[in-house]
């Protein structure tokens, strides 16, 4: 079954590769843009958006659409937001022009500023008539940047979460913990484009690349497309002997993954590492069994390893997901002509959905649904083990992509274990009171309490 | 026998026993000359409770610190802990007689007796009484009354006591080991000697020497000593603690902690481990880190709120002006300032022991921390009161005079 799907990535590269196009709009868009440039980006058709002539004049994009021709005469829409709307709305058949024709149109844009938080709507609007997966990274402005930007950012923000198939957003705040304090203004900034623009090249590699376990066009849009569209996205890459270990600390620290912690809150995670032909098996297995501590029992991961000579010694992981609960409909529209494995994901997929409505706080964890689990374990195991059964023995003769072809299944032959163990350590505060090594010393009682007990015992803290 | 300017300073302690030899020179100073240590057994809670292992790891630790030093230990100062110990603050006074006005040493000998006079359980001894303030004719302020005219000498006095038996225990430890006991301190007020500079004493400072069996405190308030405690819980407990919660052996346990062990929490990530390399007798395990710290956290701040509220009981807080000083193995402990200073609510700080010329190593470690406090504190009292009659004729009365009950 394997070897027929990978057949069918191959074809699928060769014969028509998805459209992409990266939209920039106002000064923080095109900025990301540049950043893209500068770093080489692949084959992306870069379209640039503004209102100010100057800055569309020095953006590298191939394609620069400028807004408000007559409204703001090639300035800037002067931080207000209705201007940019305007702006948007006058050159609308240019906008729709250089969207046209893309699958996926991914509109990164700074909001809280005139052209950012007016024209990014207008522009998503065109290109959902596009009919094309939409998705908005939205760089967020700083709070000292004063309230009523704040503000402005936030209702753009709420009218993108509306139409876009997902949004990312970057709060310039939380991203400054990248950036030392007594780093240069001009570095923390491109920094700040750094990550954005490595978020983008990702999401770009994921959908394009041919992966030894891809990811496809619709698996990225289940993992984006949640109630709550805030994405969440980690990068790490890492070279060295750890570099597994360290690539995935390196995506987790990202701010805004919030060291991990924000994972604990999607549904859905799509984990995608890349590295050169050297990713063995262990290393796979490494990133995914830590992995797995992330997130909690009921969120659905997709795995994508592509090999790509090009990284060389280098390993890459990129970890994508969104926090909420997934919009119902979008889930069982997923699993239409998708080989059998996908449906009987799907089944499992409405079962959680049932189960999950009772406790609608995904926050909180610590005894899971039994039915939740219970029903997303099968549809783990399909889509981890059905890979490995027949798989190993051939690949080992067959030619180039096979070794990656083998970590898929060990992670998830292994995650079963990882589950066991915790289950144990919930057990533990409940055990009978015991003073261990002390057992036959004299007591030592203050204020009533047997001190020798261990503390977490006495104050019936309960672990995870 | 040693040269006669030498000062051994012994502390048994639970996780190590640790021996400073130091030698006084004429000019007032002090000269570490080697320190010695070895791995402490059959000690549990800062007891003895074998009494022959307990012994063996002595005598290994006293050749350590002759082969260091290059001297050979005849007489030893002895530091003493143990949930035992308890202390009180008196007050002494003595009316001098008709036609005399004129304060004198043996007044100073009266009053002190006068505070030791309480009623205590007949199997408790006194160890200390530890000089806080003088009064003469009421008034305050007299550091030293000898020679001042007066009519009423009055005196407050830290005094702290303890269960004779269990004090001897460590002394008759010593002795078999064909060594004298020159005196017997508890550890937290050498350590304060080691640690505290008369500023700090002045200021108001509390030590807390967290070591493996026992959390020794003393609080030292207008130079001093306001307050001392001992709280049988310390480093094992923390071991124990990680071993009933991880379940893992204890050597493995005391590994874990002293090379993982954080008091922080919210510092790990999510889900993060630490691996467990299998060895004989231990089959390998990932162990959250977040755990390790959670069960750490949760002792050492029990420990620490079990101290503030001791002291602040007696209303001692609020005179602490230079902090809290922490000292002793378990001070190593990742994170231990922050959450010290969280809960005092003042400056926290790992303490080493103040330089003293000579081997500079051993104030890099809290460890020895009391070790070295035990000989300072007997260079002090060396310097305090000449000798009458050879340094033996001294312990044995020294000796006598504590037994007194």
């Amino acid at each position: 079954m394997v070897q027929l799907n990978r057949q069918y990535d191959r074809d699928e590269e060769s014969a028509s590769p998805i459209s992409i196009k990266v939209v920039g709009i106002g000064g923080a868009g095109s900025n990301i843009l540049d950043r893209m440039v500068l770093d080489g980006s692949e084959e992306i058709q870069l379209i640039a958006i503004n209102t100010d002539v100057q800055s569309l004049a020095g953006s590298v994009a191939t394609h620069k659409v400028q807004l408000g021709r007559t409204l703001t005469r090639g300035l800037g829409s002067g931080g207000d937001p209705e201007l940019g709307l305007a702006a948007a709305e006058e050159a609308t058949e240019e906008i729709r022009k250089a969207l046209e024709g893309g699958d996926v149109i991914i509109v990164c844009a700074g909001l809280g500023g005139g052209t950012g938080s007016g024209a990014t709507p207008w522009v998503v609007q065109l290109a959902k008539e596009e009919k094309a997966l939409i998705l908005v990274i939205a760089a967020l402005p700083f709070t000292f940047e004063g309230r009523r930007r704040c503000a402005q950012a936030t209702a753009s923000l709420e009218q993108l979460g509306a139409s876009a198939d997902a949004v990312i957003c970057f709060e310039n705040d939380r991203m400054a913990e990248i950036a030392l304090p007594r780093m240069g203004i001009h570095e923390a900034f491109a920094a700040a484009d750094l990550t954005i623009s490595r978020c983008i090249r990702a999401i770009v590699a994921i959908l394009r690349r041919p992966g030894l376990l891809k990811i496809g066009f619709d698996d990225v849009r289940a993992v984006l497309r949640g109630r709550d569209s805030r994405g969440l996205f980690g990068f790490g890459e890492a070279v060295g002997e750890n570099r597994a270990h360290e690539a995935l600390a390196l995506a987790l620290k990202n701010p805004l993954m919030n060291r991990g912690e924000m994972l604990h809150d999607s549904y859905h995670a799509i984990i995608y590492i890349r590295g050169g032909s050297n990713v063995t098996l262990g290393e796979v297995q490494t990133i995914m069994e830590e992995l797995n501590r992330h997130i909690n029992d009921r969120t659905k991961l997709f795995m994508g390893i592509s090999v790509d000579p090009e990284m060389g010694q280098r390993l890459s992981v990129s970890i994508i997901s969104s926090l909420g609960s997934p919009v119902g409909p979008e889930v069982s529209r997923l699993p239409q002509a998708v080989p059998d494995e996908r449906i009987s994901k799907a089944k499992s997929e409405h079962v959680i959905d049932a189960g999950r409505s009772v406790p609608d706080k995904p926050a909180e964890f610590p005894e899971p649904d039994p039915s939740c689990s219970d029903a997303l374990l099968p549809e783990m195991d399909i889509k981890r083990f059905s890979v490995p059964e027949r798989e190993p023995v051939q690949d080992k003769e067959s030619a180039p992509p096979p070794p990656p072809k083998e970590p898929a299944p060990k992670p998830a032959s292994r995650a079963p274990d990882v589950k066991k163990a915790e289950a144990k350590q919930e057990v533990l505060p409940f055990e009978p009171v015991s003073r261990g090594r002390f057992e036959k010393s004299e007591p030592t009682i203050v204020d009533g309490q047997d001190l020798d007990v261990p503390a977490f015992l006495r104050k019936h803290i309960k672990f995870r | 026998m040693g040269r006669e300017n030498i000062f051994v300073g012994l502390e048994v302690g639970t996780s190590k026993i640790c021996v400073a030899v130091a030698e006084a020179h004429h000019d007032g100073t002090l000269k570490v000359l080697g320190v010695g240590n070895a791995p402490s057994r059959g000690v549990r809670k800062g007891e003895i409770v074998d009494f022959e292992t307990a012994k063996r790891c002595v005598h290994d630790a006293i050749v350590d610190a002759e082969e260091k030093s290059d001297v050979e230990i005849s007489e030893v100062y002895l530091g003493i802990t143990g949930g035992h110990i308890r202390s009180f603050n008196n007050r002494g006074v003595v009316l001098l007689e008709e036609g005399r006005e004129e304060i004198d040493e043996h007044d100073l000998e009266d009053v002190r007796t006068n505070a030791r006079e309480v009623s205590l359980p007949v199997e408790d001894c006194i160890l200390h009484t530890i000089i806080q303030h003088y009064y003469v004719d009421g008034q305050d302020g007299v550091l030293n009354p000898v020679g001042l005219f007066g009519k009423k000498l009055e005196a407050d006095f830290h005094v702290v006591y303890g269960i004779r038996t269990r004090i001897q225990n460590a002394i008759r430890c010593v002795k078999e080991l064909e060594l004298d006991t020159a005196d017997v301190v508890i550890n937290s007020f050498a350590t304060a000697q080691a640690v505290l500079d008369k500023q700090q004493k002045q200021l108001g400072a509390l030590v807390i020497d967290i070591g493996g069996g026992t959390t020794d405190f003393l609080v030292y308030v207008d130079g001093a000593v306001k307050q001392s405690g001992i709280l049988a819980v310390g480093g094992d407990h923390i071991t124990n603690d990680m071993c009933i919660g991880l379940k893992i052996p204890t050597t493995r346990a005391e590994k874990l902690k002293s090379e993982e062990g954080s008091v922080t929490l919210g510092t790990a990530f999510p889900g993060e481990t630490i691996v467990l390399r299998d060895e004989t007798g231990f089959a390998g395990r990932e162990i959250e880190r977040e755990l390790v710290n959670q069960i750490v956290h949760l002792r050492v701040r029990e420990v620490l709120e079990i101290v503030r509220r001791l002291i602040d009981g007696e209303q001692n807080l609020h005179y602490i002006g230079a902090g809290v000083l922490l000292t002793g193995g378990s001070s190593q402990i990742r994170g231990l300032e922050d959450l010290a200073s969280e809960i005092f609510g003042m400056p926290a700080r790992v303490a080493h022991a103040l330089p003293l010329a000579g081997v500079t190593s051993a104030f890099e470690n809290p460890q020895f921390a009391t070790a070295l406090g035990l000989v300072k504190y007997a260079h002090l009292a060396h310097l305090d009161r000449p000798l009458e009659g050879g340094l033996f004729s001294r312990a044995i009365r020294k000796l006598s005079g504590m037994f007194r009950a």
